[in-house]
């Protein structure tokens, strides 16, 4: 009985020690255990994060409806923090010069990896339930988001079309009244004032004449040069030298060689200074030899090498049973009658040379070369 | 198809592209270019010619044109496909008869990628004769004769 009373009593005010845990929206670690997230602390810690994500779902949310497109500004590679996710979201889709608004928000939202999140987030931190549905976006939603989205496409189209008119317009409108200025101007040509006395409008007079006579496009630039014409006879003070043109020559204007590059002084030698491109090509060349393997087949095969008119590479023959060498060897020593015809007696297959009946003692071609030749010379 | 790949016409420009050919695989098929298997055989070439490029260089050689060769090498059948790296004839195993050449013409193109790619790591290697990737049912089957036994 004393045994089961001290199994019942505990001890009041302390709970059991539970390990360490971190707990990421508290930012702090604690020894509850699983009582955490039922603490006030946390609960308190939890409204507050998701009040602060809220607005911008919502945001995102009206989106749907009607989805905008917009001119690219770089204060659209914003970025926005998905709590469920623990993950940095870009907010505005963009691509090329559009964007549109909340488009990547959206995207995330809709996608399954973040509805399991946010169940699991849900689940975990014991939020309230009905605010996790405003958190998500289903897949319908996002359907009709993309139906706006085209909508959107099309009325941003329309109006960069119309800005493009109005600006046109407004040329055309400048244009015109430029036009209409000019015409005015030569018209009071055939009025003589004689209040006005002085020389302006009589040089005003002899320039518009001139106009009149010339066509009316280069009207308008003719205007202001001539009055400045005027002003600058009358101020001079600076020495005149004479027309530097010589006109073999060139100069700067037409894009001469300056006098300091020209070379028939000392330099008229070599001008190249390093090696020429042709050996630099072969020096990589060489630099991606190295690289290979340097038991490969016909590594040391010199490719350069002249070779004589009855050079023939080492075959290896169907019928012979020696060296590969010997292919050549015997195809080149061959007889009138190659190839034997066997059905005539004669069982042996390789036509055997009888100055040299055992050629194969020979490990490569040179030695059997040399002992040839000391051969023939004994 | 003949006329998408370099053709070698004389004895000496097949001594010059053996020679020359260097750190690739050397493919020359002799044959005729009107004959209806090497046309097929041309095909398959020229389609996989430039995918190959940095392996294998291609050629064509006609039979009629360099005699010397067509002895040595000992062409009863065409069309015949030789197979050299770095002036060094490579020798494959098909499971056929002759392992100096393939004769015939290829099924696919993904078989004769997959022959140069054997022969260039076997060369790599060192080695002077190779197994064939290709399955023996698309080899093509031929007698071998000598001298008309």
């Amino acid at each position: 009985m004393a045994r089961d009373l001290l199994l019942v009593v505990e001890i009041p005010g302390s709970q059991p020690m539970a390990p360490a845990q971190r707990c990421p929206l508290c930012r702090q670690t604690f020894f509850c255990g699983r009582g955490h997230v039922y603490s006030r602390k946390h609960q308190r810690q939890l409204k507050e994060a998701l009040e602060r994500l809220l607005p911008r779902v919502e945001a995102a949310r009206k989106a749907i409806r009607a989805a905008q497109v917009e001119r690219y500004v770089p204060e659209h590679e914003r970025c926005c923090w998905c709590l469920c996710c623990g993950c940095e979201v870009r907010e505005h889709l963009s691509h090329g010069n559009l964007t549109v608004l909340h488009g990547g928000l959206l995207e995330h939202l809709a996608s399954p990896e973040h509805k399991k999140a946010t169940n699991k987030f849900w689940w975990e931190n014991k939020a309230e339930v009905q605010m996790k549905e405003k958190f998500l976006v289903t897949p319908q939603d996002y359907a009709r988001f993309k139906k706006s989205l085209v909508k959107g496409l099309d009325s941003y189209e329309e109006k960069e079309d119309e800005v493009i008119k109005e600006m046109a317009a407004q040329i055309r409108e400048v244009e015109q009244s430029r036009q209409e200025m000019v015409r005015s101007v030569l018209e009071p040509q055939a009025v003589p004032d004689p209040e006005e006395g002085s020389s302006a409008p009589r040089s005003w007079k002899g320039m518009n004449s001139q106009v009149a006579s010339s066509s009316q496009q280069p009207s308008n630039l003719d205007l202001p040069p001539a009055p400045e014409l005027d002003w600058m006879e009358t101020g001079q003070s600076l020495t005149f030298i004479g027309h530097q043109d010589i006109p073999g020559v060139g100069n700067i204007h037409s894009g001469a060689t300056p006098p300091w590059m020209i070379q028939d002084e000392y330099t008229s030698g070599n001008q190249q200074i390093g090696p020429s491109y042709e050996e630099f090509l072969k020096e990589k060349e060489k630099q991606k030899l190295k690289k290979l393997p340097p038991d490969r087949v016909g590594a040391n095969f010199d490719h350069s090498s002249r070779t004589s008119a009855g050079w023939l590479p080492s075959f290896g023959r169907v019928w012979n049973n020696g060296r590969r060498w010997q292919s050549r060897y015997m195809f080149n020593a061959r007889s009138p009658t190659y190839p034997p015809n066997l059905l005539f007696g004669d069982v042996t297959l390789l036509p055997v040379n009888p100055l040299f009946p055992f050629r194969h003692q020979f490990k490569n071609e040179a030695a059997a070369m040399k002992k040839q030749s000391h051969r023939e010379k004994s | 198809m003949s006329f998408l790949l370099p053709k070698l016409t004389s004895k000496k420009e097949v001594d010059q592209a053996i020679k020359s050919t260097a750190e690739k695989v050397l493919v020359l098929r002799f044959g005729r270019d009107e004959d209806p298997v090497c046309l097929q055989l041309d095909d398959v070439l020229s389609k996989t010619s430039s995918d190959l490029s940095k392996m294998a260089a291609i050629y064509l050689v006609d039979v009629d044109q360099t005699p010397v060769y067509t002895q040595y090498f000992d062409i009863s059948y065409i069309p015949s496909t030789v197979f050299f790296f770095n002036g060094q004839h490579m020798k494959v195993d098909y499971g056929s008869p002759d392992h100096t050449k393939f004769v015939g013409s290829f099924k696919t193109k993904q078989d004769f990628i997959d022959l140069i790619e054997v022969i260039y790591r076997g060369a790599m290697r060192g080695k002077l004769i190779v197994q064939s990737p290709i399955d023996p049912k698309n080899i093509p089957k031929y007698d071998l004769l000598y001298q008309d036994i």
